[in-house]
């Protein structure tokens, strides 16, 4: 029959091909962060030669802190702020939420450029806030905190509300709840969007990129100037960190996740 | 006279309590307000101001920038951003929607762990997958030299800085968006529906036609907004990819707003931009329905 | 669909299936009679509802076969059988209207448009229905969406319907109503009803045939007097509501075929066995508790099964008091009801003590 040569010879090889496509090339750039051959595309042999270079590197080392200080200070105030607002916009109907709940997708939907380029020309042209730190973090802040807020959004749903009118019945007020209650339940939530921040902040480059201004180099900003030299193992280097600590990430928070 | 006080403390009151979810959704609504719609505002101002002969902005109103960007050598690019961002949909969706379904249908207990695979890759540095995907089909990148050392060609493939290499690399970045949704919304699928159409004679085919796949809208709505949209405003990959030969919308507006500093001109192509990324989900969310909201979040 | 006489419509033979560590369905062999209302009675996990399947089409079978009108279907995919399943959960298509819903299984038939209008408008009516058409099933009642899973399925006019606790979601008084529709609707259709059930009542009311399932296996198949009348096993009989279950041997025999049987605790019963049945088969008794007169304790009168207890428990359920009453003699709890009906003149309360009285005829013979 047609459609059950379909499902078992077609689909099956299609899907491993895809596989190989997607993690191919990272894999290789993996292995080659390894090799001991400097430029060509043979695998010499195994040394972790490249990875004590950066350390030593004082440009890769003051860009990881900038790149490790940002999404720290994102981290924060995205999840706290995002979580406020997924509570908020979860238990209160209120006119107006349907659109809010859109406006907040709108950053996460927009092209790179767009929101790089509208708030350079906001920072620079509009309310003059000077290109650099501040400018990154508002930035990074702004794309990141509608993540927070829809992770912890998706999870409100399987939650128990009925502690919190427990615990309101038992004689707490509402901050008394909020801390003995309704943050304890909503931890597991956090943590999750706290792992998803970190490489979307960690990892952005384009957004970045428009708002840095001269002098403030990420982590990305530092390995996009160094991509004129063609490819060199500073980059492999790098870049196997860049990906690798976000899996990483991602996996504990699953990890944690299956946990409970 | 006595009266009114007392009404209007009444009206302040019953006004507080329903505006009780203001202290969570006020801060992030006024951030939203200041550095998402404020911004984009401001390109909108500056898109209709002109430039004085000395690349100074003058404030006097003019749609010339729009008519530069929609003419010309600048409209050919929007055009094709536009098709670059189309073809990188529909092969997204062709190849996609039938990895959701087989994950789906036959993953079993694998089912997490393999669209877990897929989406790994989408949570990396872009810049850095890109750089790995150019130097693997570059000129002395591992495939060509596989490629040549196995005789299969006489010298090597020159495939970067062609529009099949950026066209590559769009696929290879957003491939993991249009998977996602759609895998979620087949998982929600109901079972006995399936079985339902089984019952009722339908054939596989008929089954997927009928039932699995308008019930499955919302995901590839979802998928398409959260393709489309992104392919369209790149710049990176038609950067790494393309070299200067093939430039596309994103291009143009890192060339006008950093390389030049002709802001009103790169404000206008971020507005054109801005305009069709809204028609896009305006109408993703007309046709897939409210599902399509869920499955983009 | 005509039927020769004598050919089942659907038969079973020696059917097993197995699931990773549990035999769902152990060789099991029935008969459907052509044009019944044919029930599968049991407990959750009794592999009612496997069985079903199996007939269905969506389970394959380890051993044995299925006959759909005498003809082997083992091998025939789900949507080559002539038969039509309604799902416990109805599984109607959200995206589609009701008569989008009832038309399906002739649209995938390549029944020309007009036809099916025609058809679906003649079962909206069977179902009284009339004027849902464009609705979606979210706009619909429970038992509108009964009646549309049913049109569904009937409009095709498969050799056999299948319904899979069809009624198990709705509310006791929706449940009557339909109970008697389905009942109405079959024997105006005349298709045979493959019914599966874990409701006694239920299956007492709709069927013509109710085959007792536990354990994947066939306990006893027989008609809904039958099975509530001699209900042939222990399980079967506390299953139906004779939940006074006395095991025992029997110690004497009569010569209208009536037996003596005593407990380990000592009880003596008077029963009434079938001629067939050799007593030595006997394994116990079972009386439901409707069957069994309460009394003052003091009534003198002649009678089969006589014995004194004390009231420990009563639940009042409307037209019936179930009366729970721990014996003087042994250690045993007998449930009895009590009537309310007006007219009872005699009421009793908690801790009296009475007489308990039944009639050998009300004894249900045991034997496995």
């Amino acid at each position: 029959m047609k459609a059950s040569n379909m499902t078992n010879k077609i689909l099956p090889t299609l899907s491993m091909l895809v596989y190989i496509f997607l993690w191919a090339p990272v894999i290789i750039l993996v292995l080659f962060s390894f090799s001991s051959n400097r430029f060509g595309i043979k695998w010499e042999s195994f040394t972790l030669q490249w990875y004590f270079d950066i350390i030593g590197n004082v440009a890769v080392r003051d860009a990881l802190i900038r790149s490790l200080t940002i999404a720290s200070i994102t981290i924060v105030v995205a999840t706290i702020a995002g979580t406020i607002a997924a509570y908020g916009l979860y238990k209160y109907k209120f006119r107006g939420r349907g659109a809010l709940r859109t406006t907040i997708l709108l950053p996460m939907v927009m092209p790179s450029v767009v929101t790089g380029g509208a708030l350079l020309v906001f920072f620079s042209r509009a309310i003059h806030i000077p290109l650099g730190y501040l400018s990154i973090t508002i930035a990074h802040i702004t794309f990141c905190t509608p993540l927070a807020m829809f992770v912890v959004l998706g999870r409100m749903a399987r939650i128990d509300w009925s502690l919190e009118e427990a615990s309101a019945d038992l004689g707490a007020d509402r901050l008394t709840t909020w801390r003995k209650i309704t943050i304890p339940v909503l931890l597991p939530a956090m943590i999750a969007s706290a792992a998803l921040i970190f490489p979307w902040s960690f990892d952005d480059f384009i957004i970045t990129y428009f708002v840095a201004g001269v002098g403030t180099t990420t982590l990305p900003i530092y390995i996009f100037s160094q991509l004129r030299f063609g490819a060199t193992p500073v980059i492999n280097t790098i870049g196997t960190i860049l990906v690798v600590l976000p899996i990483i990430s991602v996996l504990l928070m699953r990890f944690l996740q299956k946990k409970k | 006279m006595e009266r009114v006080p007392k009404n209007l403390r009444q009206k302040v009151a019953k006004l507080l309590t329903k505006q009780a979810h203001v202290p969570y959704v006020g801060p992030i609504a006024l951030w939203m307000v200041l550095f998402v719609i404020a911004p984009l505002v401001i390109i909108l101002y500056f898109s209709v101001l002109s430039t004085g002969p000395l690349g100074q902005i003058i404030s006097s109103f003019t749609l010339r920038n729009y008519a530069d960007v929609l003419k010309g050598a600048y409209g050919i690019i929007l055009l094709r951003s536009l098709a670059f961002a189309f073809g990188t949909n529909m092969i997204c969706l062709l190849i996609g929607y039938p990895l959701a379904y087989w994950i789906v249908r036959y993953g079993g207990r694998w089912k997490i762990t393999l669209i877990f695979l897929i989406i790994i890759p989408s949570w990396t540095c872009y810049l850095i997958r890109l750089y790995a995907l150019k130097t693997l089909i570059g000129t002395t990148g591992l495939i060509n030299s596989t490629l040549l050392s196995l005789g299969l060609i006489s010298s090597p493939l020159q495939v970067l800085y062609t529009p099949f290499a950026v066209m590559l690399g769009l696929v290879y970045t957003w491939f993991p968006f249009m998977v996602l949704p759609i895998y979620a919304s087949l998982v929600g699928l109901d079972p006995s529906l399936l079985e339902a159409a089984d019952d009722l004679g339908a054939t596989p085919f008929q089954k997927f036609f009928t039932v699995t796949l308008p019930l499955t809208k919302g995901g590839v709505f979802a998928g398409t907004i959260l393709v489309f949209i992104p392919a369209l405003g790149e710049w990176l990959v038609p950067l790494l990819l393309g070299g200067a030969k093939v430039m596309m919308a994103g291009s143009l507006v890192e060339y006008y707003f950093i390389k030049v500093g002709n802001i009103p001109a790169g404000s206008a192509i971020a507005a054109t931009i801005t305009a069709i990324v809204l028609l896009v989900v305006y109408l993703g969310i007309k046709l897939g329905g409210q599902e399509v909201l869920e499955r983009v979040t | 669909m005509e039927n020769r006489e004598g050919i089942p419509c659907v038969e079973l033979r020696n059917v097993v299936k197995r699931f990773p560590g549990v035999t769902a369905v152990d060789h099991v062999s029935l008969k459907v009679e052509q044009g019944r209302i044919f029930s599968l009675l049991g407990p959750s996990g009794c592999g009612k509802t496997t069985t079903l399947r199996l007939v269905a089409g969506f389970e394959t079978l380890d051993e044995g076969d299925v006959l759909i009108d005498n003809k082997v279907v083992n091998d025939i995919p789900a949507h080559k059988r002539n038969c039509s399943t309604v799902f416990q959960t109805l599984a109607l298509f959200p995206h589609m209207t009701v008569e989008e819903n009832i038309g399906y299984g002739l649209e995938r038939k390549g029944v020309a448009k007009d036809k099916i209008k025609k058809e679906v408008g003649e079962v909206l009516e069977l179902m009284q229905l009339g004027g849902m058409e464009k609705r979606r099933p979210s706009q619909l009642s429970g038992g509108q969406r009964q009646r549309v899973a049913l049109a569904r399925s009937l409009v095709l006019r498969p050799k056999i319907l299948l319904l899979d606790e069809p009624l198990a979601s709705l509310d006791r008084k929706l449940r009557k109503e339909m109970q008697t529709e389905i009942k109405r609707i079959q024997r105006e259709v005349r298709i045979t009803f493959l019914y599966v059930t874990h409701d006694q009542k239920e299956a007492l009311t709709i069927s013509d045939t109710i085959a007792v399932m536990a354990n994947g296996r066939l306990e006893q198949v027989g008609t809904p007097n039958e099975i509530y009348e001699t209900p042939r096993t222990r399980f079967i009989a506390d299953f139906m509501g004779a939940i006074n279950i006395f095991l025992g041997k029997v110690i004497a025999t009569g010569s209208s075929q009536e037996v003596q049987l005593e407990t380990a605790d000592g009880l003596k019963i008077i029963a009434i066995k079938n001629k067939g049945i050799p007593s030595e088969e006997i394994t116990g008794i079972s009386v439901h508790p409707e069957l069994i007169d309460i009394l003052p304790e003091g009534t003198d009168l002649e009678g089969d099964n006589k014995f004194r207890g004390k009231i420990i428990e009563m639940n009042y359920q409307g037209d019936f008091t179930e009366t729970r009453i721990c014996l003087n003699q042994v250690d045993r709890i007998i449930t009895a009801h009590l009537s309310n009906e007006p007219g009872q003149n005699v009421r009793f309360s908690l801790d009296e003590r009475v007489l308990l009285c039944w009639n050998r005829h009300s004894s249900k013979i045991l034997i496995g």
